[in-house]
């Protein structure tokens, strides 16, 4: 008869690194002092640990969660390829509930993390755009599902590669994205079409902007349409990071340097 | 001498006393006339027995615990419903206070509650006609408002003080520089120094030192930020007039001087410009003395 714990012991066996996500101060102290290195992956570093990746959106998508973690830990250079990491994390609800084995490898750098991180724009104002694209999906306008462009980043370049398409409401203003009027506002432009341009340290500079990125070498997903296509293809002429909520399928899609980085579902969060 | 007179009033009404007597009513006269008592004799008895101006003091030393009950009350509703608890949280004074199971609040208005009672300590003191021409007492009356305000004054400075430093610590926690924690401490004893002097001027010292200290410290701050702030405080006034006029705007070609670029971010003090190569970061400043050209295209 082979005990339960057993299965624990095989999994956690000959591990390289603990890795928390979002673990409780004493559930941290209680593995602190473990053999084996610990990284804590959380929103903010309320347990002071040595080792930290914050993570800039609690993904739903236990994977993302993870992969993101393991590629912030090895941007870091806290893991390597070929490592064996044990992570911590929770799946149903916010405490810690199971243990989930996984191999490091180069090619679970997808790019998430490098999207937050090392963007142009803040990571801040990333997830603030971000947060935007989710409540706007969820919420649409006034009930309808609604498409939405945001351009964050390298907005002198993307003014220059993009014309308007009418009077720009943010002309002369100085708001920021985060502010929670501005939520209202991005809702309610939302409704027309065209891009929002938004600078690196999260100003608005311009709604209702006609990219004009040149498309060849744009790999997208086929079966999106044309804002997808405008939105990944500026990122490639320019260091802007593209995020896309669809009409059609009600999803978020991020894309950098042309790219496609990350697909979320609004209704998840 | 009212009492007197009224005193005589009531006995002459209760009782057949000739007016002479009446006149110079005292204790010994007005017990002589006890058999003649009726039903409100016992009213009678006690105002014989000790006398309208004992009465008089009773009702006034009634009156002034009610008023002091009633304005600490007041105090301290005031206060509450003005959020000063929540605005104190965690300051020291609060805290100390709370250590000896209080709060700011509640010695606020027992502060006020003593004021009123010994206010009507007074007003019945001199009712009762106990002599307070007298030198000491005069000082004492002279001072107690005062010393009330003075430490109004100070308790008010602890508090602020404290509360100031919080917001300041608060304000400079992200910048990791161990020097960075002599600016709280400075901001709160500048408030308690402040505070000191308020205190010390309205009981009536000799403060004169104090406030040339005082001068010396402002001269010296506002020296001290006019040179080091020198740029800083340049560019805000230009930045000031950038961000009402735009004369250009985020993706605009520009050139301030040698620097030709693209905008791509401005704030209050400084306009991101971007050539093929590097990002300049040029101060407002610059902007407004050496000119700007927009290029056309």
């Amino acid at each position: 008869m082979v005990a339960l714990s057993e299965l624990l012991g095989d999994l956690v066996a000959d591990v390289d690194g603990l890795f928390l996500f979002t673990p409780s101060h004493s559930h941290y102290e209680q593995f602190a002092e473990t053999d084996v290195p610990t990284v804590v992956i959380a929103p903010e570093n309320t347990v002071e640990a040595e080792t930290f990746v914050e993570l800039p959106l609690q993904f739903q998508n236990v994977k993302d969660r993870i992969r993101f973690g393991v590629e912030g830990a090895m941007e870091q250079s806290i893991v390597e390829a070929g490592d064996t990491i044990a992570c911590n994390v929770g799946v149903f609800g916010g405490d810690p509930d199971s243990l989930v084995r996984v191999r490091v490898e180069e090619n679970m750098r997808s790019g998430i993390y490098d999207l937050f991180a090392n963007s142009r724009a803040d990571p801040g104002v990333i997830r603030d755009v971000f947060g935007v694209a989710i409540e706007l999906g969820k919420k649409g306008q006034k009930g309808e599902p609604v498409g939405a462009l945001f351009i964050v980043g390298d907005a002198g370049k993307v003014m220059n590669k993009s014309r308007p398409l009418s009077y720009n409401p943010f002309e002369k203003s100085h708001v920021y994205v985060g502010d929670p009027i501005v939520n209202v506002m991005l809702k309610e432009f939302s409704r027309l079409d065209g891009a929002f341009v938004i600078s690196d340290s999260g100003k608005i500079v311009s709604a209702y902007r006609y990219l004009e990125p040149s498309a060849e070498g744009v790999d997208i997903p086929k079966g999106l349409g044309a804002r997808h296509m405008a939105g990944g293809a500026i990122t490639r002429d320019t260091n802007a990071t593209a995020i896309v909520l669809s009409e059609s399928d009600g999803l978020v899609r991020a894309f950098k340097g042309g790219k496609m980085i990350l697909e979320i579902d609004p209704e998840a969060y | 001498m009212s009492g007197f007179a009224s005193a005589s009033l009531i006995h002459s009404s209760v009782g057949p006393v000739p007016a002479a007597t009446a006149a110079s009513a005292s204790a010994s006269t007005s017990v002589s006339a006890a058999p003649l008592q009726t039903v409100g004799g016992v009213v009678d008895d006690i105002v014989r027995i000790a006398g309208v101006r004992f009465l008089g003091v009773l009702a006034i030393l009634l009156f002034g615990i009610l008023l002091a009950y009633v304005a600490g009350t007041l105090v301290h509703r005031l206060l509450v419903s003005v959020g000063v608890p929540e605005a104190i949280e965690g300051t020291a004074f609060e805290r100390t206070a709370r250590d000896f199971e209080t709060s700011t609040v509640e010695i606020l208005s027992w502060l006020t509650r003593y004021f009123v009672l010994g206010i009507t300590v007074f007003a019945a003191l001199s009712f009762v006609g106990i002599n307070y021409a007298d030198r000491f007492w005069g000082l004492v009356i002279a001072i107690l408002p005062q010393l009330f305000i003075a430490i109004l004054v100070l308790i008010t400075g602890v508090v602020v003080g404290d509360k100031v430093e919080l917001l300041v610590a608060e304000r400079f926690r992200a910048v990791k520089l161990p020097q960075v924690n002599l600016l709280p401490a400075l901001a709160k004893y500048t408030v308690f120094f402040l505070a000191t002097l308020v205190a010390l001027s309205q009981v009536g010292v000799a403060t004169l030192a104090l406030i040339v200290l005082l001068g010396a410290y402002l001269l010296g701050l506002i020296v001290f930020s006019a040179v080091a702030f020198r740029d800083l405080l340049r560019s805000g006034a230009a930045g000031t007039y950038l961000f009402f006029t735009q004369p250009y705007s985020i993706g605009d070609e520009i050139v301030v001087g040698d620097v030709r670029g693209v905008v791509q971010e401005f704030d209050m003090f400084v306009t991101h410009v971007e050539a093929e190569e590097t990002e300049f970061v040029v101060p407002n400043a610059r902007v407004l003395n050496k000119g700007v050209g927009r290029v056309r295209r």
